[in-house]
């Protein structure tokens, strides 16, 4: 394929997606899957044909929308009608209310059951509004198995113009410009990563996605990969091309099979197309991406670990410097994005690093994906500019604590993150202030806790994961997680003296920073920030030594 | 005026006693310093009020927990004497296996009993804890030295410096020693 | 290779670049605690007590694994360093069961040698007395678990060095363990020569041979040095 084909394939494309003048999409994500959205998609068809609608509405399935607690989801193009928790049988009811009556369905309308009047346009309901949608665009939108209908949202286009109008230096600036920070977690500026890789002089340089999203209660990796595999496809090549890599490998977690399986389709798709492989687009770029799944080790997150896994070896990280840009997979230089940042360049590149500079804070620019969950009305993926105070998060997308509960906490990072209370509600999430009240950014894992919630025990449910998960090279990591998560038992037990609350500040701070990888450098936050947050839960559960003297237990 | 001292053995194995006999004619600069007032060997009066305590072994019962919790309260400076007291070392071997494994290896198992498997459970032994315990894991220890036993020189170094009102520190004196 | 200039607790110190942070505090008599290095075998940094306090790197890192660069301002003695190392003993000692008093390396330890070294004189953290097996299928060799401080010099001098491969990992965090080829037997091994530098490897009584009583195991870990340093003269 060379530059000309694409350009008619895109036009061909739209020309035949415009020629329908309405559109069903059924969310195909894991959970909508889980609850039969196959079969919803099924009947969709089934009925679009019956009701004589063939030429008007086109029906596919599509990648997550976001609420996966609601699924089944069917929604409705351009009107932005969304339909919650659709059964099979309904099907027939509903496309017939839509298109031949003209009056959508109340009662299934989205948040039906739980607000007193639902909208129509789901883009006004409060969860949609306050929302800013860059990597999440099309998911939901386009069909993630068709690199046709891909291309036809202006898919590979910024591919194609980065390597046809602009030098991987001029690459490089543009992601620079943009601000864009790595959406791992640990905030690296994207652009300065890319030029390190790049300045390496080697001829062999290898581009590695991470999407080995492993902590509990996140999914956002997930849904871009199933929702929009292209686009994460695109920025591993874009990424390619500037800093001079001839491959590529996505990690993928082994739990993701439908990504996996989609990622695959996309990587098969493109391949025929010639969109990958030798000379792209008639131009002397040369790029392939391989798939490596992962095994479930929560530590294969960790870029040094990741590459060895790859190489074949025991998942564990080693010591950097040196960094991957410089020795990373096989002693070569190599660039390892999260799969979020790479489904932001695609739109950097077409759109430019100043456009998108303009979403977000003076240091965090344009958006993040959180996954919402825990006590919260409305959960789910929701994508946000950066900066965006918890508080809207919280109450204005996520619709408060559900029944009369309170708002006592929201944990951010995963395992590796830490508890925010109630007073700082106000806080804008962007890396800088998440750091500076103990927490991180993280992956954008979000779970908000209500009063009922005991810290002490949420602090040693983390631990417990991180003991779990530690790879047991190095000796902090490995037994430091241990003697804290066994001194907080003791504490949840009701066994905890002051003295174990010294030990564990102690062992808290060791942990953070005598530890190899950055699993020991993050676990103890949990910890440290509840502590922090929450003393008077701790003071409340200790007891005097008298008491467990009494007891002949040990102090 | 002269200090008092006192000695006594918990879970162990009278080694670091041993050791403690060890000094040999030092033990004369001791007497200058200090007047032995209870030691295991002498007799089965409460333990008094003392100034040094020099404990052994580590508290494997009912009986020690009491004792060192009574030694505490009657002690100025508590010295937990060589790896029992301060690492449960070999009593505390035991630790790996649920105690009533450890019972039925010793008393029905075992090739050396009589095969009728009597575990002992007269009302004036002590009853074993589940878990073997450093002195430290049940009260505050002021001197710690470790050793199996501690050398006779490192016993008299540090009795001699605490007759002296001054603290030993094994670590620079290069005393250190496990096992 | 280029000389550069370093400063290590203060004292100036010229030196050759591309070595790494511990050579340099070797050659230069700046004592420098370490478990898991063994010189022959590829560094590893995983015992944490090599570290150091570098000037505008706000990590702690690795001596072992950190190459020196020039004008970099090292600190191998803060309170802090010391503080750490002190408490990387403490969990090695209550991690497993290390019962000096019964163990063949006693006196001949280089864990005992580092918790001397820091002034460890009680630990501060409970125990854990996990249950460790001994492996005693091997007709000469034992490898006792209760002793493992997991810093994989075995497994790298069976694999580095002998080209063996027998000694692998295991499982993850505090339940991680040595394996003989798939977790078999050692004395059923397929892969080990029998060569025995891992027991010379060994800093501590995890492996050892069986001809050996309490206290009277001698080793001598200088030797996997050595041998690599004469094989490079072969070739």
């Amino acid at each position: 394929m060379n530059r000309q084909e694409l350009t008619v394939m895109a036009d061909q494309a739209k020309t035949k997606h415009h020629h329908f003048s309405k559109k069903v999409c059924v969310c195909c994500g894991t959970s909508c899957m889980a609850s039969n959205a196959e079969k919803v998609l099924e009947q969709v068809q089934q009925n679009i044909d019956a009701l004589g609608l063939k030429d008007e509405v086109e029906a596919n399935l599509t990648g997550c929308m976001g609420l996966c607690n609601q699924g089944p989801l069917v929604k409705v193009l351009p009107d932005h009608t969304i339909y919650q928790k659709v059964e099979p049988e309904e099907v027939g009811d509903l496309l017939k209310a839509q298109f031949v009556d003209k009056q959508p369905k109340k009662d299934k309308l989205l948040f039906a059951d739980t607000r007193p009047e639902p909208f129509v346009n789901a883009n006004e309901d409060p969860f949609f509004k306050k929302q800013h949608k860059i990597i999440l665009k099309n998911c939901g939108v386009i069909n993630p198995e068709d690199i046709e209908e891909y291309i036809a949202y202006d898919g590979y286009k910024a591919f194609d113009k980065a390597l046809n109008s602009m030098l991987p230096e001029d690459v490089i600036a543009e992601i620079k410009h943009s601000r864009l920070r790595g959406r791992g977690g640990a905030g690296y500026p994207t652009g300065m990563k890319w030029e390190t890789v790049y300045k390496y002089v080697n001829n062999q340089k290898y581009v590695v996605c991470n999407g080995d999203e492993g902590d509990p209660g996140a999914f956002m990796n997930r849904s871009v990969l199933e929702g929009n595999p292209h686009s994460v496809l695109e920025g591993m090549m874009i990424a390619g091309y500037a800093v001079g890599a001839s491959k590529g490998y996505a990690y993928i977690r082994g739990e993701y099979r439908l990504a996996i399986k989609r990622f695959e389709t996309a990587l098969k798709q493109a391949k025929k197309l010639g969109l990958l492989g030798k000379n792209i687009l008639g131009s002397n770029f040369s790029f392939d991406v391989e798939v490596r799944i992962g095994a479930g080790a929560f530590v294969c997150g960790e870029e040094t670990a990741l590459i060895a896994s790859i190489e074949g070896k025991r998942g564990t990280p080693s010591p950097r410097p040196p960094y991957p840009a410089e020795c990373g997979l096989w002693g070569k230089p190599t660039l390892i994005n999260n799969v979020e940042t790479y489904a932001n360049i695609a739109p950097i590149i077409l759109n430019g690093g100043e456009w998108f500079s303009e979403t977000g804070t003076a240091k965090s620019a344009g958006t993040k994906v959180f996954a919402l969950a825990g006590k919260i009305k409305y959960s789910g993926l929701i994508e946000v500019p950066m900066g965006t105070s918890l508080r809207e998060i919280v109450f204005d997308i996520g619709g408060g604590i559900p029944g009369d509960g309170e708002f006592k906490a929201a944990q951010t990072g995963g395992p590796s993150g830490g508890c925010i209370p109630e007073q700082h509600l106000d806080v804008g999430m962007d890396y800088e202030s998440l750091m500076s009240l103990g927490s991180i950014m993280g992956s954008g894992g979000l779970i908000v806790m209500d009063k009922s919630s005991d810290m002490v025990d949420v602090a040693r449910f983390f631990m417990e994961f991180c003991m779990d998960e530690s790879c047991g090279k190095c000796a902090p990591c490995r037994v430091g997680t241990r003697m804290m998560h066994d001194l907080l038992q003791r504490i949840v037990d009701g066994k905890g003296t002051q003295h174990d609350v010294d030990r564990l500040q102690e062992l808290a701070v060791y942990v953070k920073e005598a530890s190899l990888c950055g699993l020991g450098g993050s676990a103890p936050n949990p910890l440290l920030s509840t502590l922090r947050h929450f003393p008077e839960e701790y003071a409340n559960r200790l007891v005097s030594p008298e008491v467990l003297i009494h007891q002949h237990l040990e102090l | 005026m002269k200090k008092k001292l006192a000695t006594v053995w918990l879970g162990g194995c009278s080694g670091c006693h041993m050791s403690l006999l060890d000094i040999d004619e030092r033990i004369l600069e001791v007497a200058k310093l200090a007047d032995i007032v209870k030691c295991p060997i002498v007799d089965g009066k409460p333990f008094p009020e003392v100034d040094i305590a020099l404990v052994e072994g580590s508290v494997t019962s009912d009986e020690h927990y009491e004792e060192i919790l009574h030694i505490r309260k009657q002690a100025k400076v508590l010295v937990a004497l060589g790896d029992c007291a301060v690492m449960t070392n070999i009593t505390g071997m035991r630790n790996y296996f649920p105690l009533q494994e450890v019972m039925a290896a010793a008393y029905t198992h075992s090739p050396s009993n009589d095969g009728e498997g009597m575990w002992p459970n007269h009302a004036a032994l002590l009853k074993l804890h589940g878990k073997v315990l450093p002195l430290q894991s049940v009260v505050t220890v002021d001197v710690v030295v470790p050793g199996c036993p501690p050398s006779a020189d490192t016993i008299f170094y540090v009795l001699y410096e605490l007759l002296n009102d001054r603290m030993p520190d094994l670590s620079t004196a290069q005393k250190l020693k496990y096992g | 290779m280029p000389i550069i200039t370093v400063y290590i607790n203060g004292q100036k110190i010229l030196t050759e670049s591309g070595v790494t942070i511990l050579e340099v505090c070797k050659a230069n008599n700046i004592p420098m605690l370490t478990l898991c290095h063994l010189k022959g075998l590829h560094d590893i940094g995983a015992c944490r007590l090599c570290l150091v306090e570098i000037e505008g790197v706000n990590r702690l890192l690795s001596g072992c694994t950190t190459q020196v660069a020039d004008n970099m301002i090292i600190r191998t003695d803060t309170d802090r360093i010391k503080r750490y190392q002190r408490i990387t003993v403490e969990l090695f000692f209550a991690e497993r069961n290390h019962v000096c008093a019964v163990c063949v390396a006693n006196g001949n330890c280089e864990l005992q040698q580092a918790g001397y070294a820091v002034g460890l004189d009680h630990i501060r953290y409970p125990f854990l007395y996990p249950e460790c097996n001994v492996d005693t299928s091997h007709p000469w060799f034992v490898m006792d678990h209760n002793r493992c401080i997991m810093c994989t010099r075995c497994v790298r001098v069976c694999t580095q060095v002998e080209g063996a491969g027998n000694w692998g990992v295991m499982n993850r965090g505090h339940d991680v363990r040595i394996i003989s080829d798939f977790n078999t037997p050692w004395g059923e091994s397929i892969t080990c020569t029998d060569c025995g530098k891992c027991v010379h490897a060994c800093p501590t009584g995890a492996i050892w041979p069986k001809a050996v009583a309490q206290g009277q195991l001698t080793k001598y870990p200088e030797m996997i040095g050595e041998l690599v340093e004469k094989r490079k003269l072969l070739q």
